[in-house]
């Protein structure tokens, strides 16, 4: 079953138009990474479906609803989250409040929760046990009431990554995770996704530069050139593809 | 500086720190806790304050009445400027809330009929023959005066009264409003500070969240606006200048305004500023003429905020790492 229906989406910027007519669908439970070169659209197309821009043209559908028409947080509360290219933490925050701000259903977000203080401490203090437990997930609890600004920037894309997960969320967008990445926390990044693919029935799809990190992961690629989806299909596949040759793999073909 | 040992300057003194720490207590939960720069908090102290003097005077309505609909008139007033303006980012928010309290400024200016105009609130037509609105407060004030004269004589002075009216109010407002900041409402707001697409991202409704701080704020804005019309007695434009906005905003920086507990000091603190330097006589600031010495108070204000911002950026009583931190 898909979860997610993009139907002939096009959006424009004055000008320039970062998504022109992509229509695509993503089967719940998956795992399939977009890639192309800088400018294709990658992220301008996570804009759209995330809510942050609204579509031109065209219909998107999340769970069998169109959500396209919906505001950004409307869209995040049914179950479609996503990160930010390079890792956006709230600094002032500490690590453990970054992840309990992320926790839904809290009755303490409503103002008029003020007068029922029992009701708010208690989920408080299950959202502080959850925060923990997903720190310790990662191996973060020591700085679990440190600001989120002294992080680096490998912890901030793993506290980016669990803030994302402590949505409870039933799909994931994620915006190049692996950037500017050191090889050893690529690899645990991949951890932290495998896992919690096993363990709860999460959709991811990705935007990824380099087609080999993603290799092994995905289930599937899409790749996009100049705002249009120009391949779509197995991992392997997209290596023989000759449009993707020339548009973006160039010289560095299987082999070169 | 005769003055400066006189109980009833520290009297007033104190009595004033009270109502301004009010007044900023509304611009802390709006600037400290949500970041939005309202630079025209002052707006609704005018509307509290004139919705009382009308509505006694003119629809002899009672006091404690007229106390509660103005101060619901500056909820909706920060609501009216919330709905229209506060989707404009930072910056430019804070200029449109300017023009929000001029407006409010030159409208009572101008509505001679209703709002008395340039003379105040005395000029305001009365059916009855005469002009005040505090009459019902009056008698709680001057009930406290009468138990105290025996013991402080002379000094048991409608200062002294209001001023033990205003503080347990302003304690109580601080711990309120300290319970608030524990919250996870807070929690949220304190977060969109920094970045809206983080909370959005995670399914909070920004925009409703910076809307509820703006118009809890605007409330103690209000209640300030109630206090002033009850220690002054008579309401005029000209108390509603911008620059009353930057005493609120001169407390919030010296406190630290991302910390509740401050403020109490730091209302003191610019009440003794704001008081003192009317009465500073001393060589070399005798030399000046006595509406020079007014200015010396913006000077000195001024100075403080400068020092301040170069020494302790997170106000006396902040936390550093909380403000300076990138």
């Amino acid at each position: 079953m898909a979860i997610l229906e993009v139907r002939d989406i096009s959006v424009s910027f004055g000008g320039i138009k970062p998504v022109r007519g992509v229509t695509f669908s993503v089967e719940a439970g998956s795992f399939t990474s977009i890639i192309g070169p800088n400018g294709a659209g990658k992220t301008s197309l996570f804009n759209l479906i995330s809510g942050v821009n609204k579509i031109d043209a065209g219909e998107i559908s999340f769970k069998g609803q169109t959500i396209h028409k919906l505001h950004a947080h409307e869209i995040a509360s049914r179950g479609l989250v996503r990160t930010f290219q390079g890792a956006k933490v709230i600094k002032r925050l500490t690590v453990a409040e970054n992840l309990m701000m992320a926790v839904q259903g809290n009755p303490g977000d409503s103002l008029w929760r003020f007068f029922t203080p029992r009701s708010r401490s208690k989920f408080e203090k299950h959202a502080r046990e959850l925060a923990m437990e997903r720190l310790d997930r990662v191996g973060m609890t020591k700085y679990a009431d440190d600001f989120a600004g002294i992080l680096s920037g490998g912890q901030r894309k793993l506290l980016d990554l669990s803030r994302a997960l402590m949505t409870n969320p039933s799909m994931i967008l994620l915006d190049e995770p692996f950037a500017g990445v050191n090889p050893t926390l690529v690899e645990k990044l991949l951890e932290v996704l495998a896992s919690m693919r096993k363990q709860h029935e999460i959709t991811f799809l990705l935007i990824e530069h380099d087609l080999e990190t993603v290799m092994n992961i995905s289930e599937r690629v899409i790749v996009m050139a100049e705002g249009k989806i120009i391949a779509d299909g197995l991992p392997n596949s997209i290596y023989e593809n000759e449009q993707v040759v020339d548009a973006y793999l160039g010289s560095r073909k299987r082999g070169a | 500086m005769e003055a400066f040992i006189q109980p009833g300057f520290w009297i007033f003194v104190l009595a004033m720190a009270g109502i301004y720490g009010v007044f900023s207590l509304g611009l802390q939960i709006q600037y400290g806790v949500a970041g939005v720069m309202n630079f025209g908090h002052v707006g609704m102290m005018a509307i509290t304050g004139y919705a009382i003097a009308i509505l006694v005077i003119r629809f002899q309505w009672s006091f404690w009445w007229a106390a509660f609909v103005g101060v619901a008139l500056a909820a909706l007033g920060g609501a009216l400027l919330g709905l229209s303006t506060l989707r404009l980012s930072g910056d430019y928010f804070a200029i449109a809330s300017i023009a929000f309290a001029e407006i409010t400024r030159y409208w009572i200016l101008n509505s001679d009929g209703i709002t008395g105009g340039a003379q105040g609130t005395l000029a305001i037509p009365n059916p009855r023959g005469f002009g005040g609105y505090t009459d019902e407060p009056e008698v709680i004030l001057t009930w406290i005066v009468d138990r105290l004269t025996p013991y402080l004589g002379d000094n048991a002075s409608r200062d002294l009264a209001v001023l033990l009216v205003v503080w347990p109010f302003f304690f109580l407002f601080l711990w309120i409003s300290a319970r608030l900041q524990k919250t996870s409402w807070a929690r949220v707001l304190r977060a969109t500070r920094e970045d809206d697409d983080v909370p959005r991202s995670l399914g909070k409704n920004v925009f409703r969240f910076r809307l509820q701080a703006l118009i809890i704020g605007s409330v103690f804005g209000g209640i300030a606006g109630a206090f002033w019309a009850v220690q002054f007695m008579l309401l005029a434009p000209e108390d509603f200048l911008r620059i009353v906005t930057f005493y609120g905003w001169m407390i919030l920086i010296l406190a630290g305004a991302t910390r509740v507990k401050g403020l109490a000091i730091a209302a003191i603190f610019f009440g003794f500023l704001y008081g003192a330097t009317r009465f500073v006589e001393f060589w070399p600031i005798s030399l000046l003429s006595a509406p020079e010495r007014s200015y010396l108070r913006i000077f000195l204000i001024g100075v403080v905020l400068i020092a301040l911002m170069v020494k302790r950026p997170q106000g006396l009583f902040g936390k550093r790492q909380e403000m300076v931190l990138e």
